[in-house]
């Protein structure tokens, strides 16, 4: 941490700087964003952000796009290495391009000797770019340092004893009185600067985050950290690529998805610190409060993140004493900075002369934005954090398609648990470079490493599966994979196979989905590339399948979007509809969602979708009563799948995004993965097996017959105001089994059942059956309910659907009623939170 | 009375009939103003005088009932007389407004400017709903289902309800949006901003409970904010969705009225919804809080102004309809909020008090209203009649619509729509 005395010094250097500043309401609103970042022990060329980005444009509305990189190549740059270390790389936009020499005579060349200087490429003309509609500014970059007398000069007025502190902070109070003079977002727009940190550069245009990539040519070049941004900014008629993400501090360049309630109370905490925002928004703020905790207070990335989401209520007293104590310092000092409303981070740092890049992800504490971890190990190292699951896939398949050391599949994704005492809410991927090698670690909060889960011996892992399968696939396999030593090569035998034989591809469909659902079981087997691989030979295997127009008399027959005005009534002996999704639209008319209820309308039983890349409302729309109707899920499934649910089965192979069977009424869910946040909020019935994790506030607001099983764990607020009337007499439940898979494929017990403070809070209806043999959770936990023991009916409630969940996902349960190898009476294993008659919510007041 | 009668068939119809006519008794003034009515928006006067055009259909000719006097707002504003104008009641005057400005969609026209706020069941009676809705079936214009489910009775007026999405989703479902020709996102409410829904105890029946499909006598909270949607693209994609369930749906959204409710609003835009509606202070019944009432959310007056220009400035204004209401109380009220830059307004309690409610503020309780509105009180709710109720809403809306060509014809003006934005047709007194 720094010295007092720095500290002061250099906020008090600031003063000249600010004294004709004062606070200013903000003037820009926003709060949607898609968001995107990368980091990767090698160096990737920027194209591959372009399909995540570009499915998830409807996060933004084209008015604002931006992109950092850091960890960059000198060779790309067009400078030594030693330069790209040691000088502020600074990016001035030049809006216009007249004010160049008035900048450089004032800001550049006075006090900064360059060593290099130039333009950014870009394509010839802008219009050349689908919908780009503003021409994004002529960027100049300067790489340079501050000339030694006027550092020096520097040094001794401010009494600032360390030289790279200082030059750092010279640099920072340069950039600002340029943007004061010629750019704020109440005066003149000539000329802003971008970026000013080492080894890091940002770009950003009035356009989406894909725009940048192209319009700057950035398809080939090749950094280590890179992150994307859309931006949907909502106020005003001109619009400013000043406003767009990501906002730089110093070395460090932040996105965020979201919007504070107290930008105000931010401004006045930044204002006694002689920081003053210059383009008025809750992202720049942001950034400003990160430079300041990290390199003016010298903040280790710990203290720092608690500052920004301080850890409360129950979180905060399950810390360790020691712990508690410092945090409490951070909160009582910097709780009025601390940003209040959903939020969510993703910030890029590159420290000690680029040597050191971080990529976190921060989340506000009621998670309220959405974001997920990804973490794949392999030849190279790669962590991803975005606001969909679908868009590291994306980003991820358009890597493996081109580098074989990548998977399209990440070994593990994850959600952060905001101001927690479990993994603190943040995640920080480290790149260490040295000259022959660079490596990633991906810690959370504490400082605790994420692993993957472990890898073996690809003809073991074979083994394994096989040893699993059912018997009439290792009967149907037996001809054909006898030399087979990998999943690869039992995937490309089943392919060779499914090739000219209808009958062929149904059984290869058969097996494919059945080890998609069973990967978790098998050890070793829970890996990107082994997942990728089945899922990719199955996709080509469905594309094998004839066209509905040239169908011969085949059961099953294909579609897709160039296809779907061809759509038909099934004819005699058709039963199931191949839908190739990969093309359709996210949302609307021309949306896979309408298609799948044009099907049913059609008459057809089952729709196989596959190749789903990130559309929404899968399963919504089809009316009530859609009992009989089935849809099989492969790919990336989008928000909202299955809303408003109401008889159908929906089988998701896959994991499922935000906002699943919202409202659903009846019918059935099984998910062979994770599900994102709000999952059944305002549900009123179905059964639905969930066999990962469910992110946060589940079931919130559920009424009325709900029967739910999730294997794992929520993130917080599970079943809130849940209304689901009596159990035992037709009401709804939830079974929170709170397992996991080890890497051996077995069941094992997650360190709690359940780790947020809120379970079941001003519930008045329904009940948790919770899985907690050794007792963890605590009635500390629950605001309006309370844990009674099991009885008899509950368990024969409740047996049917643990018996449904064996047969989805193969969790036996005397594995789950095992307590130290024994198999235990339910009522030794299960405990049931019910609803205790809360007086706020029985009497009148008078 | 006859014999069929059962006893309690006769204790409502004598009740009811003693209810009516001692307010018919208040409204003809025989007795003067009964000193406990009423407040300073919602005066005794103008209580009696909205019950009188439910009787008449034509504005009273003994009591105020265009202003109130709260000292402020629309109680000081006025319209500006035109020395030319032709005071003829003519019946080319156009009271009729476009709900769909965009150009895709269908369209839909209602005959005059105004439609029903949403108001649920469990909050007021069914059979008080059924009378809205039959009133506004014959009148072509809508009303709302509130958040409380759809109760299978109005299914046969589903041309003229709107299905209203509440953070709380009691009782939405896809075969209820699918039914309606707009769909509403209630995500605020101007009388309780921030604080939710809260529908306590007392009036969760065994059927309030049954149609939001919760637990019989235990408080229902619907969530202060949709947990799905904490930014604009989340509404966006909310609004999506529900086009996904109903593409042809018209979309509405119903927010208070925060400092920058003009970001709101085009926020909302973008996220492509027809309707945007504003909600103010003033409004609610006697179950929002005293304390929330009339002191969170800006007063509709500023509101309406502030959207107004800000879509015009945006470029956008032709493209939303823009409905104000939270304390539209008369005929006068609504003109002067067009004419501040509404399209028209959303009326709940106007349609309330044309029907008996005398603004007593005991809504909260199951049996706390005496005539039958607010209540869910099996007994107490058979004190309207559907039919009856409905008339009276119908007349209500019959003197408005003579008073709305009154007004156009005192200011020159063809057309409600002619009307918009025009403030400069407006004096404060």
């Amino acid at each position: 941490m720094m010295e007092m005395g720095a500290i002061s010094e250099i906020i008090r250097s600031r003063t000249r700087l600010v004294q004709d500043m004062s606070i200013s309401p903000k003037i820009e609103a926003e709060g949607g964003c898609g968001v995107i970042g990368v980091a990767c022990s090698e160096q990737i060329p920027g194209r591959h952000l372009l399909r995540a980005l570009i499915q998830m444009k409807n996060r933004g509305n084209g008015k604002g796009g931006g992109i950092a990189a850091l960890g960059l190549s000198a060779e790309r740059m067009g400078v030594s290495r030693n330069l790209l270390q040691e000088d502020y790389l600074i990016q001035i936009a030049y809006l216009d391009p007249t004010a160049q020499k008035e900048v450089e005579d004032e800001y550049i060349f006075p006090s900064l000797n360059v060593d290099w200087a130039g333009w950014t490429e870009t394509v010839d003309d802008y219009r050349r770019i689908e919908r780009l509609q503003v021409e994004p500014p002529a960027v100049r970059r300067y790489f340079c340092r501050v000339k030694d007398d006027i550092l020096e000069r520097f040094m001794q007025k401010n009494d600032l004893h360390e030289p790279q502190l200082a030059e750092d902070e010279f640099i920072y109070q340069n950039s600002y009185e340029l943007n004061k003079k010629f750019y704020t977002s109440l005066g003149n727009k000539k000329a802003f600067v971008l970026s000013h940190g080492k080894d890091m550069m940002v770009l950003k245009i009035v356009g989406y985050g894909d725009q940048v990539v192209r319009y700057y040519k950035l398809e080939d070049f090749p950094a280590h950290i890179w992150i994307g941004h859309h931006r949907y900014p909502t106020k005003g008629k001109v619009w400013h690529p000043g406003g767009a993400h990501p906002f730089v501090g110093l070395h460090e360049a932040l996105v965020h998805n979201g919007d504070f309630s107290n930008y105000y109370s931010i401004a006045e905490y930044l204002a006694q610190r002689n920081i003053f925002p210059l383009f008025l928004t809750d992202t720049e703020v942001a950034v400003y409060l990160f430079d300041l905790w990290r390199r003016v207070y010298g903040y280790p990335l710990e203290f720092l993140i608690e500052a920004m989401a301080p850890t409360t209520e129950r979180d905060f007293y399950m810390l360790p004493e020691k712990k508690r104590h410092v945090y409490r310092e951070i909160q009582a000092a910097h709780i009025h900075g601390s940003p209040d409303g959903p939020w969510f981070f993703i910030i890029g740092r590159s420290e000690n002369r680029g040597q050191c890049l971080h990529l976190l992800g921060i989340t506000d504490t009621s998670m309220l934005r959405p974001q997920v971890f990804a973490l794949q190990e392999g030849e190279a190292k790669i962590g991803l954090i975005a606001s969909e699951r679908q868009a590291i896939d994306a980003f991820l398949r358009n890597l493996a398609e081109e580098d074989h050391r990548f998977a399209a599949k990440a070994d593990i994704y994850w959600n952060a648990r905001g101001g927690s005492y479990t993994d603190g809410g943040a995640f920080i991927f480290t790149v260490e470079r040295t000259p022959k090698m660079s490596r990633l670690v991906c810690i959370d909060k504490f400082g605790r490493e994420v692993s993957v889960p472990r890898k073996s011996d690809p003809k073991h892992v074979l083994d394994e599966i096989v040893r699993r399968m059912p018997r009439a696939f290792t009967d149907s396999l037996m001809t054909v994979t006898g030399n087979a030593c990998s999943v690869q090569d039992l995937c490309e035998d089943l392919e060779r196979r499914a090739q000219d034989h209808m009958q062929e591809r149904l059984v290869a469909f058969d097996i494919m989905s059945w080890l998609l659902d069973n990967l978790h079981r098998v050890p070793s087997a829970r890996q990107g590339k082994i997942r990728d691989s089945i899922e990719s030979t199955l996709f080509r295997i469905l594309r094998s399948f004839p066209l509905i127009s040239n169908a011969p008399d085949g059961s099953w027959v294909r579609i897709d979007s160039a296809n779907r005005g061809r759509l038909r009534p099934p004819a005699k002996g058709e039963h199931s509809l191949i839908l190739d999704v990969s093309e359709f639209a996210a949302e609307g008319k021309d949306s896979a969602s309408a298609m799948i209820v044009e099907a049913y309308r059609k008459g057809w039983k089952r729709v196989v979708s596959y190749d789903w890349r990130g559309q929404r409302f899968c399963g919504s729309g089809l009316g009530p009563n859609s009992n009989g109707f089935r849809i099989d899920v492969f790919g990336n499934p989008g928000d909202y799948l299955g809303s408003g649910l109401d008889g159908a089965e929906i089988y998701v192979h896959t994991s499922a995004q935000d906002q699943v069977a919202q409202i659903m009424k009846s019918g059935k869910l099984v998910i062979y993965g994770d599900v994102g946040q709000t999952f059944m909020y305002a549900g009123k019935g179905g059964d639905v097996y969930v066999l990962g994790n469910a992110a946060g506030r589940p079931l919130i607001n559920a009424v009325g017959r709900p029967r739910v099983v999730i294997n794992g764990t929520c993130l917080d607020y599970l079943a809130e105001s849940f209304m689901a009337g009596d159990p035992l007499n037709g009401g709804g439940f939830v079974i929170l089994n709170g397992i996991r898979f080890n890497d051996d494929g077995e069941v094992c017990e997650l360190e709690t059942p359940y780790p947020g403070g809120n379970l079941f809070s001003l519930a008045s209806g329904g009940a948790i059956y919770l899985r907690d043999p050794t007792g963890i959770v605590g009635s500390d936990q629950l605001n309006g309910g309370q844990f009674v023991t099991i009885k008899d009916p509950d368990w024969q409630l409740i047996h049917p659907y643990l018996e449904e969940n064996q047969r989805f996902f193969g969790i036996d349960i005397n594995d789950l009623l095992r307590i130290g190898g024994h198999v235990a009476e339910p009522s030794r294993v299960y405990r049931k939170v019910e609803a205790i008659r809360l007086k706020a919510l029985a009497t009148v007041d008078e | 009375l006859g014999t069929l009668c059962t006893e309690r068939e006769l204790i409502v119809r004598r009740h009811s009939e003693l209810v009516h006519k001692g307010l018919e008794a208040l409204s003809s003034l025989r007795y003067g103003i009964a000193g406990a009515l009423g407040n300073k928006r919602w005066t005794a006067e103008l209580i009696l005088a909205t019950y009188e055009q439910g009787t008449t259909g034509n504005p009273p000719s003994r009591i105020e009932y265009k202003v109130g006097k709260s000292g402020g707002g629309f109680d000081r504003l006025d319209f500006k007389t035109i020395e030319n104008s032709t005071e003829s009641q003519g019946s080319d005057i156009d009271l009729s407004i476009e709900l769909n400005r965009r150009s895709v969609g269908p369209r839909i026209t209602i005959p005059i400017p105004v439609y029903g706020a949403g108001m649920s069941f469990g909050s007021v009676s069914l059979n008080f709903m059924l009378a809205r809705a039959i009133a506004a079936k014959r009148l072509n214009t809508f009303t709302c289902t509130g958040e409380g489910g759809y109760p299978p009775e109005l299914m046969k007026f589903k041309d003229h309800i709107i299905t209203q999405v509440a953070t709380g989703m009691f009782g939405v479902r896809e075969d209820t949006i699918q039914a309606a020709r707009i769909v509403e996102f209630k995500y605020a409410q101007g009388a309780k901003p921030g604080l939710g829904g809260h529908l306590l105890a007392d009036k969760v029946t065994s059927e309030v409970a049954n149609m939001r499909e919760s637990v019989p006598f235990t408080g229902l909270y619907s969530p202060f904010p949709f947990h799905s949607v904490y930014s604009v693209e989340d509404h966006k994609k909310h609004v999506d969705w529900i086009l996904s369930v109903n593409p042809n749906c018209l979309v509405s959204v119903k927010v208070s009225t925060p400092v920058d409710v003009d970001m709101v609003a085009i926020g909302s835009y973008y996220a492509n919804v027809n309707i945007i509606h504003i909600d103010g202070g003033y409004g609610g019944t006697g179950a929002a809080p005293e304390i929330a009432k009339k002191n969170i959310a800006m007063p509709i007056e500023y509101a309406i102004p502030k959207v107004h220009r800000y879509l015009v400035a945006e470029g956008v204004r032709d493209e939303v309809t823009l409905m104000a209401s939270g304390g539209i109380r008369t005929a006068y009220d609504v003109a002067k909020a067009i004419a501040l830059g509404a399209d028209g307004c959303v009326i709940g309690t106007s349609e309330a008090v044309a029907v008996g409610c005398t603004h007593c503020g005991n809504c909260e309780r199951g049996r706390g209203c005496q005539v039958g509105i607010t209540t869910t009180d099996p007994e107490l709710s058979l004190l309207i009649d559907p039919e009856w109720g409905a008339r009276r809403i119908i007349n209500l809306f019959d003197s408005w619509s003579k008073q709305w060509a009154s007004i156009l014809n005192s200011v020159g003006l063809r057309s409600i729509r002619e009307l918009r934005g025009r403030t400069d047709l407006l004096i404060y007194r």
